[in-house]
């Protein structure tokens, strides 16, 4: 046994557990190492000073504080989740995972609300073969749409068009989309400046 | 014959109070030693400690009997909160060994005054020198068990100033029975050498 095994058997020297042929080792060692012999004694004046500290009393009014502070945790508004943890002896993590559990739920009834409606829902979609024959007639009346609301809302001198053909310049260099865009912000960019 | 801790533990989940009185009388003083060895802020072991019972006093429902020593359950609490409170406390004041001592001896009408006063008359050997020297030799002892890392310092409180068993020790920090012992005989080593510069003390 070298002095470093000596030192891990110090404790179970100390205790009387070590079995006889580690005893008789650990007991060679210390006989013949004087440095060993000295640590052990170190060691051992250690243990002990730890074990004379002073023991600290309590004092006198920790037990009449301990109940004010039951009695002041009882009164405490407890939260929901709380109470139910007490309530049915069940971790708080577990109400947590059932809580969000049904408000995922809820969420996804709410949001896919139509996934359980069985009845036939009316068709609304339009059949562009059938009611309308060709792309110019839904130009033709989205703009009679724009301008009925025009008339409705704005003065004369609103542009009649807007979005029709005739409110491009086709002498221009800008592409048509950037002059779409130019003409949008100088109609509806007055407006909050005050007025068209 | 006196009740055993499971004993009083049904008797308080059947709702009789005095029974947590008795728990709380009979560990209090024990529990407060712990705690206050082991974050050296005596004030507070005594919060820290009551902090303790209130939980024990809230999950005695989820006691089972027989299932896990009430002791063992006990340091356990206290442990985490331990725990949480070096955690939670600045690095600034987190080994104020002083207040321990200090505090103790306000607190105790100051313990070691009592010493001189008490040992003078009865003791014609009596050496106020002698009783300097034990101070300091406390004095050095708690601090250096408030130095210790905190995985050894819990042990060694445990088995040294609370006398538990390694199998107790084990259970309330969750650890092998080889790890605790091997760490408490570390703990040793290392508080031997540092209460080498009061050999002479000891």
């Amino acid at each position: 046994m070298n002095c470093l095994q000596t030192k891990g058997y110090f404790s179970a020297h100390l205790e009387d557990t070590l079995d006889n042929q580690t005893l008789k080792q650990f007991e060679s060692h210390i006989a013949e190492c004087a440095s060993c012999q000295k640590e052990y004694d170190r060691f051992q004046a250690s243990v002990k000073a730890t074990q004379q500290l002073p023991e600290i009393e309590p004092s006198p009014d920790f037990v009449p504080l301990l109940w004010q502070r039951i009695s002041d945790e009882r009164t405490k508004i407890i939260p929901l989740w709380q109470r139910l943890s007490d309530l049915f002896n069940i971790p708080k993590w577990a109400i947590g995972g059932v809580l969000i559990l049904v408000l995922a739920c809820a969420g996804t009834l709410f949001y896919y609300d139509d996934i359980f409606n069985t009845e036939p829902q009316p068709d609304n979609r339009i059949n562009l073969t059938d009611n309308i024959s060709t792309e110019k007639n839904i130009n033709t009346t989205s703009d009679q749409i724009r301008s009925n609301i025009i008339d409705q809302f704005f003065p004369q001198s609103f542009p009649r068009n807007i979005g029709g053909s005739d409110m491009f310049d086709t002498n221009s260099n800008q592409p048509m989309q950037q002059q779409y865009i130019l003409k949008r912000v100088s109609y509806t960019t007055p407006t909050l400046a005050g007025g068209l | 014959m006196p009740e055993t801790d499971d004993e009083l533990m049904q008797r308080f989940q059947k709702g009789d109070a005095d029974a947590f009185n008795c728990i709380v009388r009979r560990h209090q003083k024990p529990l407060i030693n712990f705690i206050a060895r082991f974050t050296g802020d005596r004030d507070n072991a005594e919060d820290l400690a009551q902090d303790t019972f209130i939980r024990i006093f809230k999950a005695a429902n989820r006691y089972k009997p027989g299932r896990a020593q009430f002791k063992t359950w006990m340091y356990f609490i206290a442990r985490n909160l331990c725990k949480n409170e070096i955690r939670n406390r600045g690095r600034r004041d987190r080994y104020r060994v002083d207040n321990v001592i200090t505090n103790a001896q306000t607190s105790n009408g100051n313990e070691d005054q009592i010493d001189l006063i008490a040992t003078a008359p009865a003791d014609a050997s009596f050496q106020p020198e002698v009783a300097i020297e034990r101070k300091e030799l406390r004095r050095a002892t708690q601090n250096a068990i408030a130095e210790l890392p905190e995985k050894y310092r819990f042990p060694l409180i445990l088995r040294d100033i609370q006398g538990f068993s390694y199998e107790e020790i084990s259970k309330i920090l969750e650890l092998p029975n080889g790890t605790t012992k091997s760490r408490i005989n570390r703990a040793r080593l290392m508080l031997k050498d540092k209460l080498k510069p009061f050999m002479e003390l000891l």
